[in-house]
């Protein structure tokens, strides 16, 4: 495996109360390779999006990142930077896809203007340079560029949705995270964006660590998996051996309360 | 545009239930209304000017319901009758000479205070918990709990009689001609200052109240960290992502608060014996000279309506969800 | 309860309430903590404050202390009156239009932004200006039949969300009468709501009473904050030098107007959790700069 794209190491995060504090991640390390595609799996409330928050360092008060904590991309620790050099990492080298889709998008600013900001701000470019770019970008989702002009709620939540991932494609990032994307989505549409993404992963080699609870859905598409429980990582392995031989007692369990219909749909992808 | 329009004509509908309050009270209070309405006449009104003015208000003789026509057919044609105390002149006029002056005050007053309350709320929201946010929520409690009435006379007392900074009462020096030149405008201003002071502390407080909470709110939307996510200086993401989206509630706030605007500037021209509609009113409540009275709770509510239309305006400029739909 | 609770353990809260108490202590025990009538000549005219009159003198040599403890007494009357007044018609109507909806709630919506849009202050003008000389109780009347509309509005919406709650569902299915559910289900859930709309009415009825005082269309005869405020403006007492004739009562009407508006604030903060600014925020700052960690 060459040099990890994402390392996490020793990640304690808790959410500091008035008389007690909540560890929501404990002590969870691992790794994504480039152009991987890690899925991170667990109930809701396991500390998955506390884990994806912190990458990009997103979290607000109280949330806290312990000291000792480490969070490389690309080599470089991310809880080092100072402002103006997180400002510059964020959305360069790591772009997000967040729960909801309907929700993601400023609804006062233009599509175009969603663009135009990133692409400014990062690259200096401009109105037309960005709108041009902003084009291309669109087209990779299939989205015709008349839509530039369009507010969000002019546009369908699958439409959203492929907008959004446009959007994090505008500065080629390393790593993709997608923080459950698809669970407003219908089960269509879901299958088609997490197809979409994976076919310009392979095209523009992008890592995407994918977080969901859905652990059916991510063993189709995923290379490996995280398991998470109550803010441990408990188990990674590579999505076959997750879904054939799980070796943690939680594992077996979150796979004995699938629904039986859907794990015999299952047909996991051949590694990538 | 069907909203602006179904906005109009609630607007008509809330007009028309302002006037028939005007058509009722005198006849619902015990005794005979034209005797209680016209009473500060005395004998000085000619019976010649008398009938006109019972016919502008709809004291004919006819059932009640032809009365009632008769009166909103005056409302309506924008005629209100005539001031006792200054027969013969016209309600409107008299009003609309005072209008001018109130629009003046409240509306900078208004502006002034929306402008700076939203920037602090905003502030305070962005830097939530720290020491400017504790500190604006302060001035916000005292601000927003101080009546106007009380704000005007210690400002009054303080720097009109005590300090004698600025005047203590008048639009404008009496002595000076009015006209568009600087001696009068700058006149104007020194006057209207203390006036225009109470009611920025009166408001100021409430307005950034309402943009912090609103902003708070929002903080955890998708979109703005989304925007903090795409590596936008703070500075955008709180003023295009968080603060754009929680002046929408705000500026709806802003129509209701008209009402108190208005209210508060009745209180602080009688104290500064400024002449615009609510020294007006004073003077006429004094007389008992109800046309006036009456007069004016007709065009405080249309200027309550128009300002009411004007929010909406903006509120379609602001929200592109209501622009097409 | 946990309400109650709570409030007791926010700073504002308490504040206000001591305020608040102080008040109206002073007012139930007015005739107790000054040897003069309130009504009565004790002096001569616009003495200042000395130890024999502790806040002055009016024109017409009333003892000013006297006067503010016992005016307490018709102000607080008239805004916890009136207030109640304002807070029983909102609630109800609010609740009503929310949980009945269909033509029941359109009509009521409809009266309610009409009377929304009306400025209350010239409305209030108006009728009292008619009705004439009005005393404490006219006062708090007219006000309890004008001032309703915004507690309306308020409670309308919070019974609409509630209203979908799986509580008030399972109640209906089990066919509890309509009123059960609005007294018992729906209103418990309201408490914050309600108690900050009689404490914004009160507040509002308070300085109504002073401005309708003091533009004289109160009842003279009467010892009121309002008709103190109305006397000294009328003596001139700013313009000749007598400022505590006027401004004892302009105190006494910011100091009431903050122990309530502080109250308010601290309910909003205690049933508003993402409002509240509270020791987790200070830990966590204390935290950053020991240097345990970062965002």
């Amino acid at each position: 495996m060459s040099a990890p794209v994402l390392s996490i190491r020793n990640l304690n995060i808790d959410y500091i109360g008035a008389e007690a504090n909540f560890r929501a991640v404990k002590d969870v390390s691992f790794d994504i390779a480039p152009g991987e595609f890690f899925g991170l799996a667990g109930e809701s409330g396991c500390g998955k999006s506390t884990i994806a928050f912190a990458v990009s360092r997103l979290h607000r008060p109280p949330a806290l990142i312990r000291t000792g904590s480490e969070i490389l991309v690309d080599g470089r620790d991310v809880l080092e930077l100072d402002k103006d050099a997180l400002r510059r990492f964020r959305w360069r080298e790591v772009a997000m896809v967040f729960q909801s889709a309907m929700n993601s998008l400023n609804p006062v600013l233009t599509i175009e203007a969603q663009f135009y900001d990133v692409l400014h701000t990062h690259k200096g470019m401009s109105r037309e340079a960005a709108r041009e770019r902003a084009a291309e970008l669109l087209k990779l989702v299939d989205i015709p560029p008349d839509r530039l002009a369009a507010y969000p709620h002019q546009c369908s939540g699958g439409m959203r949705q492929r907008i959004v991932i446009a959007i994090c494609l505008a500065l080629n990032p390393k790593l993709l995270i997608m923080d459950e994307p698809t669970t407003a989505l219908d089960v269509v549409v879901q299958r088609e964006i997490l197809q979409r993404i994976d076919v310009l992963r392979k095209r523009l080699g992008f890592a995407v660590l994918f977080i969901t609870h859905d652990l059916g859905l991510m063993v189709q598409v995923s290379d490996r998996i995280g398991i998470m429980l109550e803010g441990e990582l408990v188990e990674v392995n590579d999505a076959q051996t997750i879904y054939r031989s799980p070796q943690h007692d939680y594992t077996k369990r979150l796979w004995a309360s699938m629904p039986k219909l859907h794990g015999d749909q299952i047909r996991p992808e051949a590694g990538a | 545009m069907a909203f602006l329009l179904r906005r109009l004509a609630f607007y008509l509908a809330a007009f028309l239930a302002a006037a028939t309050v005007n058509f009722f009270l005198p006849r619902l209070m015990p005794g005979d209304p034209i005797q209680i309405m016209f009473a500060s006449a005395g004998s000085e009104l000619s019976l010649e000017n008398l009938n006109a003015l019972k016919l502008t208000f709809g004291f004919i003789d006819a059932p009640l319901h032809e009365q009632y026509i008769a009166y909103i057919k005056s409302v309506f044609t924008g005629d209100l009758g005539r001031s006792i105390k200054y027969f013969p002149l016209p309600v409107t006029e008299l009003l609309g000479r005072a209008l001018v002056w109130t629009l003046g005050l409240v509306g900078i007053a208004t502006l002034i205070s929306f402008a700076v309350g939203t920037i602090l709320g905003v502030m305070a929201a962005w830097r939530r918990g720290t020491l400017f946010d504790s500190a604006v929520s302060l001035v916000a409690i005292f601000s927003s709990s101080v009546p106007a009435i009380v704000v005007s006379l210690i400002l009054l007392f303080v720097f009109g009689y005590t300090l004698r900074w600025f005047p203590n009462g008048y639009a404008a020096n009496p002595l000076l001609d009015p006209g568009f030149n600087w001696t009068y405008i700058s006149s104007v201003l020194y006057h209207g200052t203390l006036p225009m002071l109470t009611l920025v502390i009166v408001l100021t407080g409430g307005f950034a109240v309402t943009m912090r909470n609103n902003m708070i709110n929002l903080l955890g939307e998708d979109y703005i960290v989304m925007g903090r996510a795409k590596g936008l200086a703070d500075n955008r993401v709180m003023l295009f992502y968080a603060a754009r989206n929680a002046l929408l509630p705000t500026v709806s706030s802003l129509a209701i608060a008209m009402g108190t605007v208005l209210g508060g500037s009745l209180i602080v021209e009688v104290v500064f014996n400024y002449p615009g509609l609510g020294n007006t009113l004073y003077q006429a409540i004094l007389a008992r000279d109800y046309p006036v009275i009456q007069g004016q709770l007709l065009i405080m509510t249309g200027a309550m309506l128009v300002s009411n239309f004007v929010v909406d305006l903006s509120y379609v400029l602001l929200d592109p969800r209501l622009k097409k739909a | 309860m946990t309400l109650f609770k709570q409030l007791l353990g926010n700073k504002k809260a308490l504040v206000g309430l001591t305020i608040l108490v102080a008040i109206i202590l002073i007012a139930i025990f007015a005739p107790l903590l000054t040897e003069y009538s309130p009504t009565r000549r004790v002096g001569r005219p616009h003495q200042p404050p000395s130890w024999d009159h502790w806040l002055g003198t009016t024109r017409l040599g009333h003892d000013v202390f006297s006067r503010l403890v016992h005016g307490a007494r018709v102000s607080l009357a008239v805004g916890f009156g009136a207030g109640l007044m304002i807070t029983i018609v909102g609630t109800v109507l609010g609740i009503i239009a929310g949980y009945k909806g269909g033509v029941i709630d359109e009509v009521i919506n409809f009266f309610t932004n009409m009377v929304l849009v009306v400025p209350n202050l010239p409305l209030l003008l108006v009728i009292a200006a008619f009705v004439g000389q009005a005393g404490p109780v006219v006062i708090a009347l007219i006000l309890g039949f004008t001032s309703w509309a915004w507690g309306v509005r308020v409670t309308r919406s919070e019974t609409l969300s509630i209203r979908q709650r799986d509580y008030v569902k399972s109640a209906e299915m089990l066919g509890e009468p309509s009123w059960r559910i609005m007294a018992l289900e729906i209103f418990p859930n309201l408490i914050s709501i309600v108690g900050i709309n009689f404490i914004g009415s009160v507040i509002f009825a308070v300085i109504a009473e002073a401005t309708l005082g003091f533009l004289g269309l109160g009842d003279p005869n009467t010892v009121s904050w309002g008709i103190m405020l109305f006397n000294a403006q009328n003596a001139s007492a700013l313009s000749v030098g007598a400022w505590w004739d006027l401004l004892s009562p302009c105190f006494a009407l910011a100091l009431l107007g903050l122990g309530l508006a502080l109250l308010n604030f601290a309910i909003d903060e205690v049933a508003n959790p993402r409002l509240r600014t509270g020791g987790m925020l200070k830990s966590w700052s204390r935290m950053v700069l020991l240097g345990e960690g970062k965002l």
